[in-house]
């Protein structure tokens, strides 16, 4: 696995906008604190946000071979450079065509994604000149935190209105990205009038602070991207070849127990340190780190026992925001107690490809992979998969899938990369007396051990002088047996029969 | 779909038993034959354990329902007319008179029991019942009891729908023989006789939810066999040979990969059961193709009794410890082998356990219970879907999942007497035991010796499914049990009563 795997990305223009060619809005500044309060910059902003119509594939897990079903997302977005529009990678993942309406303009803008983040949840789309018409007005995202301080919230309405909201700046706290298994920085909002997600902006004052990335309408509250991610998005965006975010490679514990200190050979004195229970195969510290070990810092930053550490701005958050931090490929330091002693440990920040997972977390914009032979419905466990089992699919699942997901999808190995199961049988001739069959972990197929989808295609041209096909499964389940002499026809009546248009698409 | 099935057994009509006396009159008549000197209502008080803390028991409760008295001056019912039974009575309908009863066998596989009354003057004027066959479908069969809806014996009449192999909602596990009526069956029918021709064919016991008229009864098949089970004193149950199998041989190709010959049916064996006596004899793939007289052919269904049913039939018929003749296909070879049928159990018991007190140990505030589908039912309604993943785990894959041969069960930490000495330990509750000190946990009776140990004067207890372990302070955790004990009022300090 490539340190420097980029994340999702998509560069649809070969020239980058410079910054220096950015007619940038700069909103007035140093006003006095009581006229910041009451601010309403809807006149100014008229031509910084946009309404964004997405039309979305819906992809179908359990027919993968089907073309996907169109949906309608809408959403918001706000012009970091002329025709750069920021909004969150959740409005514009699945898209099929995107389309913005700028504000005193009937007609659509068609959009394009420039860069997608689902980590962070952001991404940067490009509209179109010719039908933009003049530039929009770009913002500067201000890193400014006041907790406590009073906010206001603009969008674009799906009429062409800009709607306006109150609330107040609650906290600032690391959250699981609503896109991803990695956790960010975000703003709490509280008392928000208009609770709403799909990226609307927040300006604290004069200026804006963020884009909202969840809503709980009946809290009342919202979470912001704050700036500061948003910011070294952009800027990672700009540079032709994005990277992304760091992630961790590990899991924590809190370490308040004096029992558990006293085991681990620590000193009473000692109180600092938060408890790696398990580590991943990829991403931050992966490497390096083992379980058993409390790490006391990172980049020299002390962490408490529940793994959070003093920010000069924002107060106790969690460690995640260090290794968030960083670009792809810069030093990390990590200060740890191990073995009854203090290391410190060096190694690169990393992040990783969802399918790079051994059960990947998600697979956005993309058709899911199978193979379809003598009717047998091979596909990749994905958790997107497994969430056809609906609101309550954790408890729903079969264990031994759920297993795969919930105590291995980080840990992949070059003998284990996918895991492929059956995921149910086609009805025909050639497969009678297996028709019930599904939702089983293949083990081997023709004898060779199936570490990836792609395998079965190398399997399937194993044994020629075989008369069967052999597929064997974990755990208790019978062997399924192929006749290869009736599998040409046999495909070619179930795909008639089945109206699948392509057997196999497995990415190489 | 399949509907779920409820126990026709209700626990809550007490309000029944003030009221009932001999009216006079007409009674249930079987011909010339009245039916008051052969049925009876069995009342009973039940209670509970708690299978988290399972030194306590749950509220006390009472139900009512039937039986008939059977030779050698006993009475039959379902099991679960006196299941956790604390108090158990009889009442014939013409008397006033209450008969304190005990039950002396209880089958909760099969759900049936026999009661026995202490005053044996009771049995002088009754009038024992005798068993029959297998009904035939759609012929007309008696149902005689005290259901819910008046105070005298309810006779209802209907015909034989089918007989099939069902589960029996009792044990919420077992399989076995059904003989499913339309004649109604209600709360307060269970235990009582259902009739043919005067004798006995069945014993009705469960009904359908959101279905109409659809009631099943214990046939005399499985009577003949719980009453066969006892003679010699003691109840052993319905046993297995032990291996799990795949009916499903229907591919040709799959027949010809197995190298079984054209035309022969069979079942494909997908594993087979630790400890049983076919675990090194049969293998996976071996197709068998006969068991004892029978056929069986590719859906794993065999001709008895002039019924095609499941050819776990054939093996149910045999007490435990006897012997049935299995004939299997491997590698084109037909091979014959003599398995003894035995109880089989699986490591973790998918069916519901009664009358036996949960067994526990404590040490420093952490209880431990065995995993049972009791304990795994205390995650309420729902608790397929809400218990902690790893025990859904187990409780679906305990037979692949294990690899040890001395695993008798296994262990959870079940609730956590809160005190100083695990104040950090919440985070495990509801965990199952992997090792404590470094020895491996197989069963309850393993965690005294390893408590006892310590690793560099801690105490390391490491979970399934989790990565970090729990960590006591060996001597404070041994100087606090005592107190814990006292201030939690725990009575004893351990149940290891070894598993039956």
């Amino acid at each position: 696995m490539s340190a420097k795997s980029p994340l999702y990305y998509v560069v649809l223009l070969g020239v980058i906008t410079s910054l220096s060619f950015c007619h940038r809005q700069h909103l007035p500044a140093g006003a006095a604190e009581v006229n910041e309060i009451n601010t309403d910059l809807s006149e100014q902003l008229k031509q910084s946000l946009v309404y964004l119509n997405v039309s979305a594939y819906v992809y179908n897990q359990m027919q993968p071979w089907k073309s996907a079903e169109i949906v309608q997302k809408a959403g918001f977005g706000c012009a970091v450079g002329p025709y750069e529009v920021l909004t969150t990678a959740r409005n514009a993942s699945d898209a099929a065509f995107i389309k913005a309406r700028r504000h005193g303009q009937n007609e659509f803008i068609p959009a394009e994604v420039k860069v997608i983040d689902y980590e962070s949840n952001l991404c940067l789309l490009e509209l179109d000149k010719d039908a933009a018409g003049d530039p929009l007005e770009p913002l500067d995202f201000a890193e400014d935190y006041d907790k406590g301080a009073r906010v206001r919230s603009y969008r674009l309405s799906a009429t062409g209105n800009l709607t306006t909201g109150r609330g107040y700046l609650d906290k600032a706290k690391v959250y699981k990205s609503t896109t991803s298994y990695a956790s960010f920085l975000n703003f709490t909002v509280a008392n928000a009038s208009d609770a709403s997600a799909g990226a609307q902006l927040y300006c604290m004052g004069q200026k804006p602070i963020g884009i909202t990335c969840w809503a709980d309408t009946d809290a009342q509250e919202v979470g912001l991207i704050p700036a500061i991610t948003i910011n070294r998005f952009l800027a990672d965006a700009r540079r032709g070849q994005y990277d992304g975010f760091g992630t961790a490679g590990f899991v924590t514990r809190t370490l308040l127990d004096p029992t558990r200190r006293a085991w681990l050979k620590m000193p009473e004195d000692m109180k600092e340190g938060v408890y790696v229970a398990k580590v991943y195969n990829l991403g931050t510290g992966s490497d390096i780190l083992n379980e058993n070990d409390v790490i006391l810092a990172i980049d020299g930053r002390s962490l408490n026992a529940y793994g959070r550490f003093e920010h000069e701005q924002f107060g106790r958050i969690s460690y995640h925001h260090l290794i968030t931090g960083h670009s792809i490929g810069e030093d990390v330091t990590f200060d740890i107690w191990r073995d009854g002693k203090k290391q410190q440990l060096k190694t690169k920040a990393r992040n990783f490809e969802a399918s790079k997972m051994l059960v990947p977390y998600y697979e956005y914009g993309k058709q899911p992979e199978y193979v379809v032979t003598a009717g047998l419905v091979f596909q990749r466990l994905t958790r997107d998969y497994l969430q056809v089992w609906g609101d309550d699919w954790r408890g729903k699942v079969p264990p031994h899938l759920y297993h795969y997901y919930r105590d291995l999808a980080f840990a992949p190995t070059d003998q284990r990369r996918d895991i492929v199961i059956l995921s149910y049988i086609l009805p025909a001739n050639i497969n009678l007396g297996y028709h019930g069959l599904g939702r089983m972990v293949v083990s081997k197929f023709n004898g060779k051990e199936i570490s990836r989808l792609a395998d079965i295609l190398d399997a399937q041209k194993l044994n020629p002088e075989s008369k069967y096909d052999i597929v064997e499964f974990e755990h208790d389940y019978p062997t399924v047996v192929i006749p290869r002499t009736e599998l040409q026809f046999a495909d070619i009546a179930i795909a008639r029969n089945y109206g699948i248009t392509k057997l196999v698409n497995v990415e190489p | 779909m399949r509907l779920p099935k409820i126990i026709v057994v209700v626990t809550a009509a007490a309000v029944l038993l003030c009221g009932l006396g001999r009216a006079g009159g007409a009674v249930a008549r079987l011909g010339e034959r009245s039916l008051d000197k052969s049925v009876v209502m069995i009342r009973s008080v039940q209670q509970e354990f708690d299978y988290i803390t399972p030194w306590k028991q749950t509220e006390v409760a009472q139900g009512i329902g039937s039986g008939f008295v059977i030779s050698g001056r006993r009475i039959l019912t379902n099991a679960h007319n006196a299941s956790n039974y604390k108090y158990v009575e009889v009442r014939k309908e013409y008397e006033a008179k209450r008969y304190p009863a005990r039950v002396a066998f209880i089958g909760h596989d099969c759900d049936l029991a026999v009661l026995t009354v202490d005053d044996d003057s009771f049995f002088n004027d009754m009038v024992p019942l005798e068993l029959g066959p297998l009904p035939k479908v759609n012929s007309t069969v008696q149902t005689y009891g005290f259901p819910v809806g008046g105070r005298r014996i309810s006779v209802t009449e209907g015909v034989v729908s089918r007989i099939q192999m069902d589960v029996y909602s009792h044990s919420r596990a077992d399989s076995h023989l059904v003989v499913q009526t339309d004649a109604a069956i209600n709360p307060g029918n269970s235990g009582g006789p259902v009739l043919q021709n005067g004798k006995v064919v069945g014993v009705a016991f469960q009904g359908l939810r959101e279905a109409e008229n659809i009631g099943y009864l214990i046939p005399t098949t499985v009577i003949e066999h719980f009453l066969a089970d006892i003679e010699d004193g003691k109840y052993d149950g319905f046993g297995s040979v032990g291996f799990a199998f795949y009916p499903g041989l229907h591919s040709r190709s799959y027949a010809d990969y197995l190298k079984v010959p054209p035309g022969q049916q069979g079942i494909v064996i997908l594993s087979t059961l630790m400890h049983s006596s076919v675990e090194n004899v049969l293998q996976a793939g071996d197709v068998i193709t006969r068991v004892d007289d029978f056929n069986i052919d590719n859906d794993g269904m065999i001709e008895i009794y002039g019924l095609r049913l499941h050819m776990a039939e054939a093996i149910e018929r045999r007490q435990i410890g006897e012997n049935v003749e299995i004939s299997f296909y491997r590698n084109g070879e037909l091979n014959k082998i003599a398995a003894v049928v035995a109880l089989n159990k699986p490591i973790l018991p998918y069916w519901r356990q009664y009358d036996a007190e949960p067994r526990y140990e404590v040490f420093a505030g952490l209880t431990f219970v065995p995993v049972s589908r009791n304990f795994l039912e205390t995650w309420g309604r729902n608790w397929i879907t809400d218990m902690p993943f790893y025990l859904r785990y187990l409780f679906n894959n305990s037979e692949q999942l294990n690899t040890s041969r001395q695993r008798k069960e296994y262990v959870v930490l079940s609730e956590i007497l809160p005190d100083e000495v695990n104040s950090y330990s919440s985070g495990f509750r509801s965990k199952v035991v992997g090792s404590v000190n470094g020895i491996d946990i197989h069963s309850l009776s393993d965690l005294r010796d390893a408590f006892a140990q310590s690793r560099d004067g801690f105490c390391i207890i490491k979970f399934m499914g989790t990565a970090a372990p729990l960590i006591l302070d060996s001597e404070k955790a041994k100087q606090r049990h005592p107190d814990i004990m006292e201030k939690y009022q725990v009575p004893v300090e351990t149940d290891l009563e070894e598993i039956s």
